[in-house]
């Protein structure tokens, strides 16, 4: 029996009708800044090994503060072909044994798709709930997204970021979310497909992407690393992956996202590794990165004009030999205004070091 | 459980069983249908394809569905097929970063794009395209349901571009014997 065709039409517009419904249409937002620290703190600088194993690599270490003051690290380890990400927490006694929380496997079950590798995770603490980002690539890239609610114990099984519409072509993290006003998130990632720029993503408070945009004028960039100036403001530093010693590039935004534009680039090369960026208690932005004579060095930099111009600060790591490595920095501003810095160290383990903002300014503990 | 993944693989196992109807097996059609779309769930083709074309879009689901009932002739012909690769390959383009503009990003908050739609809709009814009006409710509706976070995402993938190109090609290669025998 042939189907009456006046109610096909009828079916049509109310499928239309409720996708309308369904559609999103958020309101502006803006980000939400760090709360400023109460005083500050005398110089200090602490330094140790978080975790360290000959026989494996160890890369792309994240931090964030859980609710009661501890600090939380995942970061990639393992063999080549078959890195896991790992979890640990830093309570008053120094590092705890590790977790692993995810793996090929893991992701495999959870996205019901065949994994390649893992790659880089993010970890973010907001209120009770634990987020973690992380890679996986198959044909291209894909940012998968699970959640834990006991303080790292249990994950949710992990759901893939669609952010792409070509088999998740581009979708590179690195950096840590920044909260925005409506609850959501912001996060900014890098896309390698075609054109390499930076992306921003609006994540709604339950992690759906509502909004992306592309950092206009960052086009042969990668590693895009975002810190909130106000409510309205943010910038993102991505390091030129189209020249060698590459350039750091600037991109900002001055209605939370919604619009980005590449400012004049400072002087600053690097060896096109990744680079991490953090808004300190007085305003002034802090970037870690290796310096364009190669990864043998890891050296703090500080900005008082909202990125336009740096100065170098402080080293915090360097050797001559040849096994000398220190990349993938990340940085976390504690509530109580400590500065935590993880990083990639020579590729056998991961360095987690603390220090206060007069040590930056040349102060000795 | 993920409801998108688990509809990802198990809508790449009915397309993998709707691809090997292709085959000419007469009789034996529906049973090989059944038996590619279980091998491809237990020896990984399905997750294999979920992972290098991505989900696919219900549109390419319901073409795969009306290939393996066998009751009509597949809707994607040569012109839906072209049409459908002269506006899949710019925007694919586009949206993996040729040039500034990503189109990809306005499935997001589709309100534009439904807009679009409607005419759209209004213009198959008229036509009398019932089959294609009738996978383009049912786009609208998996939308609706809010599995998908991005509208192409329903509309259309990777894999039905790739099957819209071989429609395509193979009639053009039809066309160019012909033009020699002739």
């Amino acid at each position: 029996m042939p189907f009456p065709r006046p109610l096909l039409l009828v079916l049509f517009v109310a499928a239309l009708g409720a996708a309308f419904w369904r559609a999103p249409a958020p309101a502006p937002t803006g980000f939400t800044p760090p709360a400023k620290a109460l005083a500050a703190l005398p110089a200090s600088f602490v330094g140790e090994m978080l975790w360290r194993d000959t026989s494996a690599v160890a890369t792309a270490p994240s931090l964030s503060e859980l609710p009661d003051g501890r600090i939380a690290a995942v970061w990639l380890a393992g063999t080549d072909d078959a890195m896991t990400v790992r979890l640990n927490v830093r309570d008053r006694d120094g590092w705890r044994q590790p977790l692993q929380i995810a793996s090929r496997e893991s992701t495999a079950g959870g996205t019901f798709a065949r994994i390649g590798q893992l790659a880089s995770p993010v970890i973010y603490a907001e209120g009770s709930w634990l987020h973690l980002w992380y890679g996986s690539s198959a044909l291209g890239d894909s940012i998968n997204h699970s959640v834990s609610t006991d303080g790292g114990k249990t994950w949710t099984q992990p759901a893939r970021l669609t952010t792409s519409p070509f088999a998740n072509f581009g979708g590179q993290l690195r950096s840590p979310p920044l909260p925005l006003a409506d609850g959501g998130l912001g996060l900014s990632i890098g896309h390698d497909f075609i054109g390499r720029h930076g992306e921003w993503l609006r994540l709604s408070a339950t992690g759906r992407i509502i909004d992306k945009r592309r950092l206009s004028g960052t086009g042969g960039s990668a590693h895009p690393t975002s810190a909130v100036l106000d409510e309205q403001r943010a910038v993102t530093v991505l390091t030129a992956a189209d020249a060698m010693p590459a350039p750091i590039r600037i991109a900002t935004t001055a209605d939370a996202g919604a619009h980005w534009q590449a400012t004049e680039a400072p002087a600053i090369t690097t060896p096109a590794t990744p680079l991490a960026v953090l808004r300190l208690g007085s305003g002034r932005l802090l970037l870690a990165g290796n310096p364009a004579t190669g990864r043998q060095s890891l050296l703090l930099w500080l900005s008082a004009d909202e990125g336009k111009t740096w100065r170098e600060a402080r080293t915090v790591d360097t050797a001559a030999d040849g096994g000398a490595d220190y990349t993938h920095p990340a940085l976390l501003l504690g509530r109580d205004g400590r500065i935590h810095l993880a990083y990639a160290w020579r590729q056998q383990g991961i360095k987690y070091v603390a220090f206060s903002e007069a040590w930056l300014d040349g102060g000795q503990p | 459980m993920n409801i998108l993944a688990a509809y990802g693989l198990l809508a790449h196992a009915v397309i993998f069983g709707a691809l090997a109807t292709l085959i000419p097996l007469g009789e034996l059609r529906a049973r090989v249908a059944l038996s590619a779309s279980t091998l491809a769930l237990l020896v990984g083709i399905a997750p294999g394809m979920h992972a290098y074309f991505g989900t696919p879009s219900l549109t390419l689901l319901a073409l795969a569905v009306i290939q393996l009932a066998d009751k009509t002739p597949s809707p994607l012909t040569y012109r839906p097929a072209l049409g459908l690769l002269a506006f899949a390959l710019p925007f694919y383009a586009t949206a993996l970063g040729l040039g500034t503009f990503d189109p990809y990003a306005l499935g997001y908050q589709p309100a534009l794009l439904l807009g679009v739609l409607l005419p759209l809709g209004l213009a198959l009814w008229w036509k009398r395209q019932d089959a294609w009006l009738a996978i383009l409710a049912i786009d609208l509706a998996g939308y609706a349901s809010g599995v998908f976070g991005n509208l192409w995402d329903v509309l259309f993938d990777p894999l039905l571009v790739m099957l819209a190109l071989i429609v395509v090609g193979r009639q053009q290669v039809v066309r160019l014997i012909a033009s020699r025998t002739r």
